[in-house]
């Protein structure tokens, strides 16, 4: 439905403003409308053009939205020809009357003007989603990325331009709420609420719309979607122009890329994923990996492996991910899997080197573990494993032993090792452990 | 006039009459309101100053000055006669029990049509301030606009005022009780902007890799001088809400997002939080912190200890441009610095700046720099360590 009416009032008697009397002359339609949306939160700037027959002298152009979700204190307009001759006194709103706002504007030319109208609106927003497809031996993978457009904004675009941008805009109110003020700038003496950090921080997902995802009638071609950086955002032009219907949504096929090659990568950290190792599906956003033209919008990625001749499909899992800038790696949390055993046992355990104070209590000594781990892989593939262990202090010694690949020290009570297996296959190494405790830490060197 | 509201102000001439205390007495003579003026330069309180003509006679004249419907300060209602101000003096003023109103005792050595101009505090009129400003799209200046918006909540009428700022010219412009009106007020083409990306540890998570699909943001900025090169430095800018553009190149503008600015008087800066960089990315880690036991009590109790500190940051400019970044780490009490392979300026006793210059991203990769900084805590007490203002 079109909510929003753009009325010109011309006043015809100029003697008493106040009390002029107006005549309703043209109720210019919306010639192009171009939507904005954005991701981070729920806002969309709506640039629209109108013809608007001007009259020598003042006018009064009245512009309303009720039931939609307009963030009046938006509101802008713009002559886009004789720009010198047309000005914008005020824009007013008025008293006791609701959506609605008052251009005064005073003109020394008559006739036809271009303007164009911008604002923020809440209730349109848009997703990523994105299918994986992978290969049976699970090299590679197709990777399809998906925008999904919706429309709880109550108004209707016809042949609206769509741009989405990828980005984290800071805002200080929500535009929804800014619609639903009584009075556009509040009334004073009003608490402003200054913004918390935290929701600052918090990223506006809990919206609550309503997907109601309807397949579109597809052309002969899919349409493209055009990629560009501007500052620390990216936009997304959807080619030609949508109509999404108040309550619609929308969903547009953004790229498709073949053969990106993938890393069958597990992790076993205990502390954080359980006894469980966790998959995950490793690749790059570079050109290696037939990516790394643009960043890629966080969203959810599903992923499938083809099974036989057939092209059917098994259903691996799927991961929420987040924004991934070009070059970065990206890692997708399929969850845990029981194909994939990392086991840790303790071997042996010892304390030594006993400190004791003036009153012959213990007040320093030395623990000694030694760990074997075992890493089992049962799957066909190649796999890389990432083994993480904390310890609860930062005065420790570590000495490797066996089969530990790649060894780094995270941080000052973390360390990695990183093994790579071959189909069916079994890796053992050890490391001695030894921290010290009490007095002993004085004794600790890096 | 009739059908407007205009509850404030019945200025009613009491002629000298026997007794006030039995049932006040209010006479006529209504006197028009001419010239108003809403005064907005203390951004706390509007002023309110009319000029009526009252008719007075010789001798003492009373003037009742009442209101309703409208919040005005009784303190702050001064009376200045303007015509003859040496021969019409205010004796005294009274105020009514139970009314909102005053009565002036004005002594008068003839009978005149004297102007007078009342002052008053009015509540619930004031004015914001707002900002509108649209990037050049390699970011380098901004086409700056403010907007005046005056609010009318005092539940009187303005017809025709003057309406005076704390600079520039007063202009005329009437409000009506519950209206809000937005004027453009100030245009300012081509204010050149300085863009600034800030990492602060005590205040962004430092490992993004322990974080579940979660960016971290590098907070961005842009960083304005309220000067004459900026096309600026006039007078103060006001405090309020400002919405930053950005041409995109295609006769259309993007959102970049918006912050909230307070006064920033001339010659100061005015920095305005945009939005997060995701193409940055910092991962801070404590690679080491460990004790060294100065001194130990005759029970053995450590009592006074140094720290033997490490922190490492990676910093990776996906971007494919160059950025510098500015980057504060905290170290809470007494320390000293060892070794750090970066540049950095102390801000104050325990906030270090670094200003990282990172080179845009190649064929290679991401630009990467390192932090590496190893420092002592010194003379810490066991449980009476001190801590950051701020932690995380």
């Amino acid at each position: 439905m079109k909510r929003i009416a753009i009325v010109l009032l011309i006043i015809v008697a100029m003697t008493n403003i106040s009390r002029a009397k107006v005549d309703l002359v043209t109720l210019p339609s919306r010639d192009t409308v171009q939507l904005t949306i954005y991701n981070s939160a729920d806002m969309t700037l709506v640039r629209e053009s109108r013809a608007l027959t001007l009259k020598d002298g003042a006018n009064k152009l009245q512009f309303s939205w009720a039931n939609t979700l307009i963030d009046p204190t938006s509101l802008e307009m713009l002559p886009k020809a004789n720009a010198d001759k047309i000005d914008i006194a005020d824009l007013t709103y008025p008293p006791r009357v609701r959506n609605l706002g008052l251009w005064n504007i005073d003109s020394s030319v008559s006739g036809k003007v271009p303007v164009e109208i911008t604002y923020l609106t809440s209730g349109l927003a848009w997703r990523a989603f994105y299918m994986g497809t992978l290969t049976e031996d699970e090299k590679t993978m197709r990777l399809k990325g998906y925008v999904v457009v919706t429309n709880n904004s109550g108004e209707d675009y016809e042949n609206a331009q769509t741009r989405l941008i990828v980005g984290k805009v800071h805002i200080l109110d929500q535009i929804a709420e800014l619609a639903r003020r009584q009075y556009p700038y509040g009334r004073p003496g009003e608490a402003i609420m200054p913004p918390t950090p935290t929701a600052r921080m918090e990223e506006s997902r809990s919206r609550g719309i309503v997907m109601m995802e309807k397949v579109a009638a597809m052309p002969s071609r899919a349409k493209e979607v055009k990629k560009e950086g501007l500052s620390e955002y990216f936009l997304y032009t959807i080619e030609g122009t949508e109509t999404i219907p108040n309550g619609w949504s929308k969903r547009l096929l953004s790229f498709n890329i073949d053969q990106v090659p993938v890393i069958n990568l597990y992790k076993y950290e205990a502390e954080r994923y359980g006894p469980s190792v966790v998959r995950f599906l490793s690749f790059k956003n570079d050109q290696e990996h037939k990516l790394g033209e643009t960043p890629i919008p966080g969203g959810m990625l599903k992923v499938y492996r083809g099974v036989g001749d057939q092209g059917h499909l098994s259903y691996t899992g799927q991961s929420s991910f987040k924004y991934i800038p070009v070059d970065e790696d990206v890692e997708l949390n399929l969850g845990p899997v029981a194909n994939l055993v990392v086991e840790p046992k303790l071997m042996d355990f010892k304390t030594e080197n006993y400190r004791f104070d003036r009153r012959n209590n213990v007040s320093g000594w030395d623990e000694i573990r030694t760990f074997k781990i075992e890493v089992r892989n049962t799957r066909d593939i190649n796999v890389k494993v990432e083994i993480k262990r904390n310890f609860n202090t930062q005065y420790w010694d570590i000495d490797n032993s066996g089969d530990f690949g790649a060894f780094e020290k995270v941080n000052l009570n973390t360390v990695k090792f990183t093994l790579s297996l071959q189909p069916r296959s079994i890796k053992k190494f050890e490391y001695v452990l030894r921290t010290y405790h009490g007095v002993r830490e004085e004794n600790w060197r890096p | 006039m009739n059908d407007k509201r205009n509850k404030l102000t019945a200025i009613v001439l009491l002629l000298v009459c026997s007794t006030i205390s039995y049932g006040r007495i209010k006479l006529v003579a209504l006197p028009e309101r001419a010239a108003t003026m809403i005064r907005l330069d203390n951004p706390r309180a509007t002023l309110i100053e009319e000029e009526r003509v009252l008719t007075l006679q010789k001798g003492l004249n009373k003037v009742d000055f009442s209101w309703k419907g409208v919040s005005i300060d009784a303190d702050s209602i001064r009376l200045r006669a303007l015509d003859h101000s040496d021969k019409v003096t205010l004796l005294s003023v009274s105020y009514p029990p139970n009314e909102a109103a005053l009565v002036w005792d004005i002594s008068s050595d003839s009978d005149y049509a004297e102007t007078v101009r009342i002052s008053y505090l009015l509540s619930n009129i004031d004015r914001l301030i707002t900002y509108k400003a649209i990037a050049d799209k390699a970011e380098t200046y901004v086409d700056l606009k403010s907007y005046l918006v005056l609010r009318n909540f005092s539940g009187e009428d303005f017809d025709k005022a003057r309406v005076l700022l704390d600079y520039g010219e007063a202009f005329e412009q009437g409000i009506d009780h519950e209206e809000t009106k937005q004027m453009l007020f100030l245009k300012a083409p081509k204010v050149p902007i300085t863009k600034i990306w800030k990492f602060d540890a005590a205040k962004l998570p430092w490992d993004p890799e322990k974080l579940e699909n979660k960016n971290v943001g590098i907070p961005v900025s842009y960083r304005i001088v309220n000067e004459a090169n900026s096309n600026l430095g006039k007078f103060a800018l006001w405090g309020g809400k400002a919405r930053l553009f950005q041409d995109d190149g295609h006769e259309s503008t993007i959102f970049l997002g918006e912050d909230m600015t307070g006064l920033v008087p001339v010659g100061e800066k005015m920095e305005l939080y945009i939005g997060d960089s995701r193409d940055i990315v910092v991962t801070q880690r404590k690679m080491q912190d460990t004790r060294v036991v100065t001194r130990k009590n005759n029970r053995g109790d450590i009592v006074l200890y140094d720290t033997n500190e490490q922190i490492t940051a990676k910093i990776e400019n996906f971007k494919d441009s160059p950025t510098m970044l500015t980057m504060i780490q905290h170290i809470p009490g007494q320390w000293d610095m060892e070794s750090c392979n970066m540049k950095y300026e102390k801000k104050d006793a325990n906030t270090l700046e670094f200003e990282i210059q990172l080179p845009a991203r190649s064929e290679a990769g991401p630009a990467v720099k390192e932090l590496k900084m190893t420092y002592h805590r010194r003379h810490l007490r066991p449980g009476k360590e001190p801590q950051l203002p701020v932690r995380r």
